[in-house]
């Protein structure tokens, strides 16, 4: 029975037809989608000359700047429009069930703004350096750019990500439910080299990054963090940052939560003290079932994700080889093993490591298993070099209550249902 | 065919008739002028009217979408004026109803009017400060079109070197670039500005510039953010965190509002109007009672706020999961087959699924 499904359940096969269809508009559509599954005389994509096998193609140069293919036009960040009131101070989400590897491609990165993108030339951008220090300074961007540089990934990982599922599993999908985050390369100047150039005095222990945009971004960042590994980047990926995500210049922050890494930064502080300003009282405190709310909780807690199958990835096939597959990420360094369950967390494997293992990065992992065909719960949970391992959703509302929003780090789980289709549940 | 390209359609067809409409008269100018209230948050029409969060509109009629100069429009709206849309009765009717319709990707964070009496006596009354309205002159010769913008020749940023410092890279700030930038206040009432305000003061103020979005009681209209009320709720199911019910510290709102609000506006507001407009929030707060209740930098640090105890360090660590970490469970985790409690599907939100206004909860600031 399963082998009639080579083509994944009824529902999703239409879906991607759809989808196809859309981005073709009106080709060759959907050949592709047929089943590959010998057929008498052959398949004609193979016994037939195609269209590409006879026609030339574009020239270099037709697209100077390239783009996907057509075909993955539904690749993109998508948002979840009830939950903001315009789209100038809200969010989106990575396509993570799209996704292999560890890179975030740029135009993909998640967005996440309080103003709007601010549109800056660089030529006009500036970055102030006051407060105690023994010579406040300025800087243009081509001054930064002779000073020592370094890269690094990093993933940037929002504190509200899976803040809609602290009452329960609400979206079907990973993009919704952990796609506040993306992780690139960087390439920057250390921030410690710009404040010894401007020299903290010993009672700076205190820094707030500022935003160029229309909402000036602050957040009060401990000298320690700021002198460790925080870097003050202008290229994501070997190019440079998208205007989305701070062009010409943003603050890295290496394992804490996003809205630390403040875009388009154009002045950095030193205070003695910490500055409570907005983002950092209002939002970002994390309130418990007391009343009692948490402040400064920086760090992202260790956490995974299984990327696919997940509802917006289903399993296309029927019983045999799956590909598990899925992203681990701890703020406290590198992740050192994932376990998956299959039955919902009474049974765990330990998952492969795929790829760079690099610290505050996310890593691959993957589960190759044999399916039988039957209903999954599937789970993954991450472990970080210092022990830490993901708690579980219960084990978190228990220690927190419901009204948390920020830093939802529970175990996820899908249930991938016999037809291949795969639902966001919760379990006992 | 797309909203965007029918939006442009129906422009230019508009374009080529510019006199056509002339259904200014149906509307009740006074009523407009009710109407108008909405707008001037962002808009200002009349004597001397300055661009604000909008651009300020007077003699509008006529004028190409995103024509007029010195105000920086959104690309969509330059485009919209490039494809020969020009504002009369019925593209301005058809923009102010529902306008991320009529210009997909217009700045204007407002979300139209819903009733055709409003939308009519609101065109009316803008039609009293346009003289091609009134005049009925011919407006053919309206640019369809902004000139391009001169593009103003920037000097390629310089870089310098100092004496001293480690590479001798960049330049000392001047003590008033420090000034311009440096506006950041702290709890302790470090860079406070001389000034201040009163709660009366501030009422008129926040009705013009805030109420659009935040409420005239604080309550918010829509989604955008509810800055007043919420007492006690903070260990409800639903907590409703405010000014009154949540924030530590004042000097919060005085920094943020004075960085950051009006949306879409910020830095536009003196020093004195934030002290007033500060007070304001603790009157609908109800932290003050007295209209007449002056806030200044004398008396800032004697206004506590009620949660300000209830702040607790990070102490996630200690909590079971993690203070206990140590091999997590491997097989026979669980005492029986594992169960399905909840499913997303019964609480159906996800984008293009359907209802996506469902019972949805959550946050994501
Ligand atoms: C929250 C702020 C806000 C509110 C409220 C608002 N507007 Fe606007 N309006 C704007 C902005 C910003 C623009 C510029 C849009 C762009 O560039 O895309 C604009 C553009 C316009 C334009 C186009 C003018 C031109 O020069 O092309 C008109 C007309 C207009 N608004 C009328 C109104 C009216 C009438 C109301 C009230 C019923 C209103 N607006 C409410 C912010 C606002
Ligand atoms: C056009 C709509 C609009 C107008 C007008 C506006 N605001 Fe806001 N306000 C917002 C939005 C949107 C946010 C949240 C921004 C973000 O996401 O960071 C906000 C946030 C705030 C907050 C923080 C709320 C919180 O709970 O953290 C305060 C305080 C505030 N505004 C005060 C004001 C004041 C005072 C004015 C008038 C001077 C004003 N606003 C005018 C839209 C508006």
């Amino acid at each position: 029975m399963t082998d009639t499904k080579g083509s994944g359940s009824p529902n999703l096969s239409r879906r991607s037809l759809l989808k196809a269809g859309l981005a073709t508009s009106g080709a060759v559509a959907a050949a592709g989608a047929l089943p590959a599954t010998a057929r008498a005389g052959g398949d004609p994509l193979i016994t037939e000359i195609q269209d590409w096998n006879r026609y030339l193609g574009a020239g270099v140069d037709e697209a100077p700047y390239g783009m996907p293919s057509e075909f993955e036009a539904h690749v993109v960040r998508r948002n979840v429009p009830w939950l903001t009131a315009d789209t100038v101070a809200s969010i989106n989400f990575t396509p993570l069930h799209e996704l292999d590897g560890i890179i975030t491609p740029n135009g993909i990165c998640f967005e996440r703004h309080h103003g709007g993108v601010a549109e800056i030339n660089p030529a006009d951008h500036r970055l102030m350096i006051n407060g105690l220090v023994d010579t406040p300074l300025v800087f243009t961007m081509k001054d930064l750019k002779r000073f020592p540089r370094e890269n690094h990934v990093y993933f940037l990982e929002c504190a509200a990500n899976g803040g809609m599922e602290w009452r329960g599993s609400q979206l079907n999908g990973c993009q919704f439910t952990h796609g506040m985050i993306h992780n690139v390369m960087y390439t920057g100047v250390k921030l410690k080299t710009l404040l010894d150039e401007a020299g903290v005095k010993t009672n700076g222990k205190w820094l707030l990054p500022e935003g160029a945009d229309a909402a000036h971004m602050t957040r009060s960042i401990p000298m320690e963090k700021a002198l460790d590994d925080c870097l003050v980047a202008f290229k994501m990926n070997g190019e440079a940052l998208r205007p989305e995500q701070g062009y010409p210049l943003r603050l890295v922050v290496p394992g804490w939560e996003g809205n630390m890494w403040v875009k388009w930064l154009r002045r950095l502080e030193v205070g003695d003290q910490p500055w409570h300003h907005r983002e950092e009282t209002s939002k970002y405190t994390d309130l418990l079932e007391t009343g009692k709310a948490r402040r400064f909780t920086w760090v992202m807690e260790p956490k995974s994700v299984i990327t696919s199958p997940s509802p917006q990835a289903p399993v296309g096939h029927g019983k045999g080889p799956m590909v598990i597959s899925g992203l681990a990420w701890s703020g406290n360094g590198r992740i050192t093993r994932v376990d998956v369950s299959l039955d919902g967390g009474r049974n765990w494997t330990t998952a492969r490591i795929d790829g760079p293992s690099l610290s505050k990065s996310l890593h691959r992992f993957y589960l190759d298993i044999d399916w039988d065909g039957s209903e999954l719960l599937l789970q993954s949970r991450a472990m970080d070099e210092h022990g830490f391992y993901q708690p579980t959703k219960d084990e978190l509302r228990a220690a927190r209550g419901e009204n948390s929003i920020y830093h939802n780090n529970g175990i996820q789980t899908w249930y991938v249902q016999k037809d291949g289709a795969v639902e966001n549940v919760e379990v006992s | 065919m797309s909203k965007f390209l029918k939006a442009l359609a129906l422009g230019t067809t508009l374009a080529a008739f510019p006199l056509m409409a002339s259904g200014a008269a149906a509307g009740d100018i006074d009523a407009g002028q009710k109407v108008f209230k909405k707008c001037t948050a962002c808009h200002a029409v009349g004597d001397g009217a300055k661009n604000k969060v909008g651009p300020q509109l007077n003699d509008v009629f006529g004028r190409a979408a995103g024509g007029l100069d010195g105000y920086k429009y959104s690309k969509a709206m330059i485009k919209a004026g490039e494809d020969g849309i020009v504002w009369d009765d019925e593209s301005l009717s058809a923009y102010l109803k529902k306008p991320k319709e009529f210009i997909k990707g217009t700045k204007m964070a407002f979300a139209g009017l819903r009733k055709d009496a409003d939308l009519d006596n609101v065109i009316a009354y803008l039609a009293t400060y346009s003289s091609a309205a009134a005049t009925g002159e011919d407006t053919s010769s309206a640019p369809a079109a902004t000139a391009p913008e001169t593009v103003v020749a920037r000097a390629a940023a310089v870089t310098s070197l100092r004496d001293g410092g480690i590479y001798g890279i960049g330049r000392v700030a001047l003590p008033e670039e420090i000034a311009a930038w440096d506006i950041d206040i702290r709890p302790d009432g470090l860079g406070l500005p001389e000034g201040s305000g009163t709660v009366a003061d501030g009422e008129v103020l926040y009705t013009d510039n805030c109420a659009v979005c935040h409420g005239d009681f604080g309550e918010a209209v829509g989604r955008w953010p509810v800055l007043a009320g919420g007492h006690d709720t903070l260990t409800e199911d639903r907590p409703e965190k405010t000014i009154g019910s949540y924030w530590p510290y004042l000097s919060t709102v005085y920094d943020y509002v004075r960085r950051a609000m009006p949306f879409g506006n910020a830095r536009s507001l003196s020093d004195d109007d934030v002290y007033a407009i500060t007070a304001y929030l603790l009157y609908l707060n109800d932290l003050v009672d007295d209209e007449d209740f002056e806030l200044s930098k004398a008396n800032f640090l004697e206004v506590r706020l009620p949660n300000e105890d209830n702040f607790i360090p990070d102490d996630r660590l200690d909590e079971v999961h993690y203070a206990e970490k140590g091999e997590p469970c491997m097989t026979d985790c669980k005492p029986g087959p594992v169960e399905i409690t909840m499913r997303a599907r019964i609480l159906d939100v996800t984008p293009d699924s359907g209802d996506d206004d469902a019972a949805a909860v959550g946050a994501v600031d």
